[in-house]
């Protein structure tokens, strides 16, 4: 292990952790804020820390703290203290490690080296994502049961019966996917998502699998126990459903693992079906050969870009009086755009006058696909975000109708479909 | 009498899909979304602390004040009817004799405790000389202690009238 190898790993795994963990309080935050602004309100804005307030970012971390320092009560009638802490950790850990196999950029190769760039370097793929992101619910089964509530209990059930309803589906849509991309290897998958179908269209999975594309993503929503599928926490009818006896910190967990989750879903469904890392029409070999016009568009449209977001922030975030934290944040933040914008065009420029080296163009194809899987990962979630805040909530028996009776036998009709048109072209 | 067939709904295949319905769905809420970031936001919330509430009415039951005669002497005269029809309990008064020939009584005393005042207007309905008044149009009361929120007579002449 050179010293170049162990720094790659360890940036793997620190993009798996920003990824995961590092974006649960940013989406607090948009779920927030996103919830207000569609109802016509304005969500949280207020918290602050020495007048930054970043659009109320700083509430999510207000909000963490508080739940670390909070009591951590428990009900005396909680016998099973193992299992009943346990839970929410399983809850985590399995979000959290189903996180470990997306690809965030081609194979990076630097001095002749290879390097897969996931969080473990490994192949197995979207095996890997079922047989962990399945594990979860017995984290909620288990914190249900434990819990020793009625409440508790049917939210457990419920969401005992929903995974196992979906599960299925989930399962025989990526077999129609494994079928036409012809690997497990998450990596294979995305590589073949840069060719181009017909020599116009990206091949992305929502083209080449449309059927498969929306029975996923239905799944990852009850996968990830998300609105129109989180009746295991009907507020209404079983109040906080599995987690009703949790507190403090390991409410905590329970509910920083629905984001985590939600997040490894939408990874998935970028990686699977939103052609991963690839820019539309750039895949990687396009995105070498063509590097230095990619980094002369980028100079050019940054500081078009950040004079736009500027504007934005001018006339949003203001208020009559000169003094007023508003009008100094927004100071601060145009001054650190413009110090943003500096640095990054003066590296850029210096990078194309000194010209391109082969591990220079490697290393800045392996930064622009993970900006590119970031920005798709953050869009993906916000589909989450954004449906959460449409649809209501579905009944327990028309979630398991839709789950047996609609989303299993158009699964299997697809993988006979697309394995009759894979059989005939002879692919 | 005739029979009103009513036609059912969710039968047609673009109800059976679901997801027309679903996308529409989405786009009122993506609209609903883009229009508040715009430029002209739909937005009703009031920045509360910077921005006052401009739909408090005329008639609207803020705190009290006591009223003022012609020569700016209290108009009040210790009656205590106000003390007696507060559903509350919560005004205090202690009567005095008045010596400079205007009246006979005035209040020595004149609380009023905020906290156990629950704003019913009783004591303005029972005043017989206009001396109590709800007008002042101050809606949030701001106290560090207990004892902040009990408004002497000094503090009551002070509440002006609330300009329309």
């Amino acid at each position: 292990m050179s010293t170049l190898s162990v720094f790659v790993v360890i940036l793997n795994v620190i993009l798996a952790l920003l990824f995961s963990l590092g974006l649960a309080p940013i989406l607090v935050w948009v779920e927030r804020r996103v919830a207000g602004l569609i109802q016509d309100r304005l969500g949280p804005n207020r918290c602050h820390i020495k007048g930054i307030r970043l659009g109320g970012l700083v509430q999510s971390l207000a909000d963490m703290l508080k739940l670390v320092f909070k009591e951590d009560f428990q009900a005396k009638a909680i016998q099973e203290n193992f299992c009943f802490s346990l839970a929410p950790v399983i809850v985590f850990v399995s979000a959290f490690l189903s996180f470990m196999v997306i690809p965030f950029a081609d194979d990076l190769i630097i001095n002749g080296e290879r390097f897969i760039m996931q969080g473990l370097p490994t192949d197995l793929g979207i095996l890997w994502f079922l047989a962990l992101a399945g594990l979860s619910v017995y984290g909620i089964m288990l914190g249900g049961w434990a819990s020793r509530s009625k409440y508790s209990l049917l939210g457990a059930m419920r969401a005992g019966a929903q995974v196992i309803s979906y599960e299925a589906a989930m399962g025989l849509s990526v077999v129609s996917l494994l079928i036409t991309y012809g690997s497990i290897h998450l990596g294979d998958i995305v590589a073949y998502q840069g060719e181009l179908l017909f020599g116009f269209i990206p091949a992305w999975g929502i083209i080449v699998q449309p059927i498969a594309a929306i029975i996923f993503i239905v799944t990852a929503f009850a996968e990830a126990n998300r609105t129109p599928f989180d009746l295991a926490e009907g507020e209404s009818e079983i109040v906080g459903g599995y987690h009703t006896e949790y507190s403090a910190m390991r409410f905590g967990l329970f509910f920083v693992g629905e984001y985590v989750a939600m997040s490894a879903s939408s990874a998935l469904i970028v990686t699977l079906f939103l052609g991963g890392y690839h820019l539309p029409y750039l895949n990687t070999q396009t995105l070498q050969t063509t590097m230095p016009y990619v980094l002369g568009f980028i100079i050019l449209t940054l500081p078009l870009g950040s004079f736009y977001a500027m504007r934005w922030i001018k006339k949003h975030n203001r208020w009559y009086l000169k003094s007023d934290v508003r009008n100094t944040e927004s100071a601060v933040l145009q001054k650190g755009l413009i110090g943003l914008n500096i640095l990054v065009i003066a590296g850029l420029g210096a990078l194309l006058y000194l010209g391109l080296t082969p591990t220079s163009t490697n290393v800045a194809t392996a930064v622009i696909q993970v900006l590119t899987f970031a920005a798709k990962l953050f869009l993906m979630n916000f589909v989450f975000v954004w449906v959460r805040w449409t649809l209501p909530r579905f009944r327990y028996d028309q979630l398991q109708t839709l789950g047996w009776k609609v989303l299993m036998p158009l699964a299997i009709a697809n993988i006979v479909i697309s394995a009759i048109i894979i059989v005939v072209k002879g692919l | 009498m005739g029979i009103k067939v009513v036609k059912r709904h969710g039968n047609t295949l673009k109800e059976k899909l679901y997801l027309p319905a679903i996308f529409g769905g989405m786009k009122t809420t993506l609209s609903h979304f883009i229009t508040n970031l715009s430029d002209k936001p739909h937005i009703s919330t009031i920045l509360y602390p910077e921005e006052q509430p401009h739909d408090i009415s005329e008639r609207y039951r803020g705190v009290h004040r006591l009223t003022k005669r012609d020569d700016e002497s209290v108009r009040c005269v210790a009656c205590f009817m106000c003390a007696t029809a507060c559903p509350a309990e919560c005004i205090f008064i202690e009567a005095e004799e008045r010596t400079d020939g205007v009246d006979e009584k005035m209040p020595k005393r004149f609380d009023i405790d905020l906290l156990e005042c629950v704003f019913c207007g009783a004591c303005v309905e029972a005043c017989p000389c206009d001396a109590i008044r709800m007008d002042s149009g101050i809606f949030s009361f701001i106290g560090k202690k207990r004892e902040d929120f009990v408004l002497t007579k000094e503090q009551l002449l002070a509440n002006k009238e609330k300009k329309q």
